[in-house]
């Protein structure tokens, strides 16, 4: 083959390759997405994890199980992710995702702390199994004596989820005793042992969470909550002064402005997301219906009186 | 189009038997007659189950083992053997000589797994003596694992125009596992909070050639249909990418400087 035809040849080749390439990726990119559709109609409803068992796969797994681990780590993030706050989501895989997560790898903090909070919080927000929860805390204190943080989880998912506050006392105790562990560890203790359901403390611990995480989806949680406390405690406060009037004039206040001309209640009178608070039949005070605020079930208006 | 990729797809293959590259077939018997006979005494209820799914996994894996370590030395092994001149000395194309080389590797892929095909229809005669309608899934699963094949083929001879048979080989492998894990590729675009690495995610996701979506072993084995639009898709697609990789190495190679 002569060089001129060669070159030829080659300038044809590459001009076809510049031409084509770029058309082709454009139209498989498309076609991807007509597949990724076809794929979502298959595993519509299926929840499905070949091997549901973390020994059995650490012993597949050739040495590579911390490798694994991260990668069933990143799977319940994704599942997690996937599927919070979306009304009638469901959590089946939750927990044998972490469950292998954890096999694969104890030391691996990050799937106990954040796992923990998964499983534990209230759909759709999470799976609704705080008792899982303690398992997966509990497991990870045998393996990890030494980090105190999980105490700190223990008690968490005792006291606000489990409403066990002589066992929350006892997991920020034990965890208070750990050199490296902060001092409030052992004010919770106390304070949880005292006053376990008073929405200050709560409060307090929620707000510790807030203060310590490095997760985003975890400190947006945490603020939730903290806002639905802050909301709950205004509330029980405007109660407080609506029975103060009713003492003073024989009837319940209709609206907040009565509460404010008779000098019970003064400055801004919204909840932390700016609603203003609304007064509700009998003078039991409301949370605007705009408001995003959701309060616990144990903190709604029929619970002041 | 001449004739002349044919010959060269024949020979190839004829090169392959001739390498004794489908003696692995006779490793698959063993495994299928051996899980066959096995599988009864240790398992309850899911013979059928665990048959599929070794015989789907078995065809795949030996493709892919082939596909790769056969692929990446189409060009090479010619270069090496000097025999690639005679070759282009003739009336042939060099991208003909590839698509020539592409086509007999897949004949021989073609060959193998069909071959092997037939001996997962006889180990599931075995166990169960009939065959029922749900099993035309698994003809679909085989389909898939050939689109796969062509495309790993594909890629392996992309490599080969250019680097050598080790890298060849840790490129196509690498592509293949980062095409499997796709969609974990797709939900980092979806869940992290950084636009410029989701966009990047989301470009990797679309350019990766996406192998997770050619794995029906599962549907195969519980008998679930696969919708004809995603067998159309797949084909589509398949047929695209093998296209746009044998442009690509065409350019590439055709611009080799052989002395």
């Amino acid at each position: 083959m002569s060089t001129l035809t060669y070159n030829k040849s080659h300038f044809r080749a590459v001009l076809l390759a510049l031409l084509a390439v770029p058309a082709l990726f454009a139209i498989l990119a498309v076609l991807q997405s007509r597949i990724d559709a076809d794929t979502r109609l298959m595993t519509q409803g299926k929840e499905e994890l070949l091997l549901r068992s973390g020994q059995l796969l650490k012993k597949l797994s050739m040495g590579y199980d911390p490798l694994l681990a991260d990668i069933y780590w990143t799977q319940a993030v994704q599942y997690y992710g996937s599927r919070a706050r979306k009304p009638g989501a469901t959590y089946e895989s939750l927990w044998p995702l972490l469950d292998i997560t954890t096999t694969l790898d104890p030391k691996l903090m990050i799937a106990y702390r954040f796992g923990a909070i998964f499983l534990s919080e209230q759909a759709p927000a999470g799976a609704g199994r705080p008792d899982l929860a303690v398992d997966l805390v509990k497991r990870g204190i045998a393996e990890n004596p030494d980090e105190w943080r999980l105490y700190q989880d223990l008690g968490f998912l005792y006291s606000i989820h489990l409403k066990d506050y002589q066992k929350a006392s006892e997991a920020y105790l034990e965890g208070s005793k750990n050199p490296h562990a902060q001092i409030w560890m052992k004010v919770m203790a106390a304070r949880v042992a005292e006053t376990g359901n008073a929405l200050e403390t709560s409060r307090l611990i929620w707000s510790e969470v807030y203060a310590t995480t490095k997760d985003d989806l975890v400190r947006r949680r945490a603020l939730q909550h903290i806002h639905s406390l802050d909301a709950a405690l205004g509330l029980k406060k405007l109660n407080e002064s609506s029975e103060d009037y009713w003492r003073k004039f024989g009837r319940f206040p209709t609206t907040m402005q009565e509460l404010r001309d008779a000098g019970l209640v003064g400055g801004t009178l919204a909840d932390p997301e700016g609603y203003p608070y609304v007064m509700g039949p009998n003078g039991v005070p409301q949370l605007d219906p705009k408001s995003p605020i959701v309060l616990d079930p144990d903190q709604g208006p029929d619970k002041l009186r | 189009m001449s004739t002349l990729p044919g010959v060269v797809a024949i020979n190839t293959f004829r090169e392959a038997v001739r390498d004794r590259v489908l003696y692995n077939l006779i490793f698959f018997a063993l495994m299928m007659i051996g899980a066959a006979i096995l599988v009864g005494q240790i398992s309850l209820g899911i013979e059928r189950i665990v048959i599929v799914n070794l015989g789907l996994s078995a065809i795949s894996i030996f493709g892919i083992i082939m596909a790769i370590f056969i692929g990446v030395g189409l060009v090479y092994k010619e270069m090496e053997k000097r025999t690639l001149y005679s070759i282009l000395s003739k009336p042939i194309r060099r991208w003909e000589f590839l698509v020539g080389k592409f086509g007999g590797l897949l004949l021989t892929l073609v060959v193998n797994t069909s071959l092997m095909t037939l001996g997962l229809a006889v180990a599931l005669w075995f166990v169960g003596r009939k065959f029922e309608r749900p099993d035309a899934t698994i003809l679909v699963a085989v389909y898939f694992i050939l689109l796969e094949l062509a495309l790993i083929t594909a890629l392996a001879l992309f490599f080969s125009c250019f680097t050598s048979p080790m890298l060849s080989t840790l490129y196509t492998l690498g592509i293949y596992v980062a095409g499997v894990f796709a969609p974990g590729i797709m939900g980092i675009s979806q869940f992290t909070p950084n636009p410029v690495l989701a966009a990047i995610a989301r470009f990797v996701y679309y350019v990766l050639p996406n192998f997770h979506d050619f794995n029906v072993i599962a549907s195969a084995a519980h008998g679930d249909a696969v919708p004809f639009t995603l067998i159309w898709h797949n084909t589509l697609y398949a047929v695209l990418y093998v296209i746009l990789l044998l442009i690509s190495a065409s350019a590439v190679f055709s611009g080799r400087n052989l002395k």
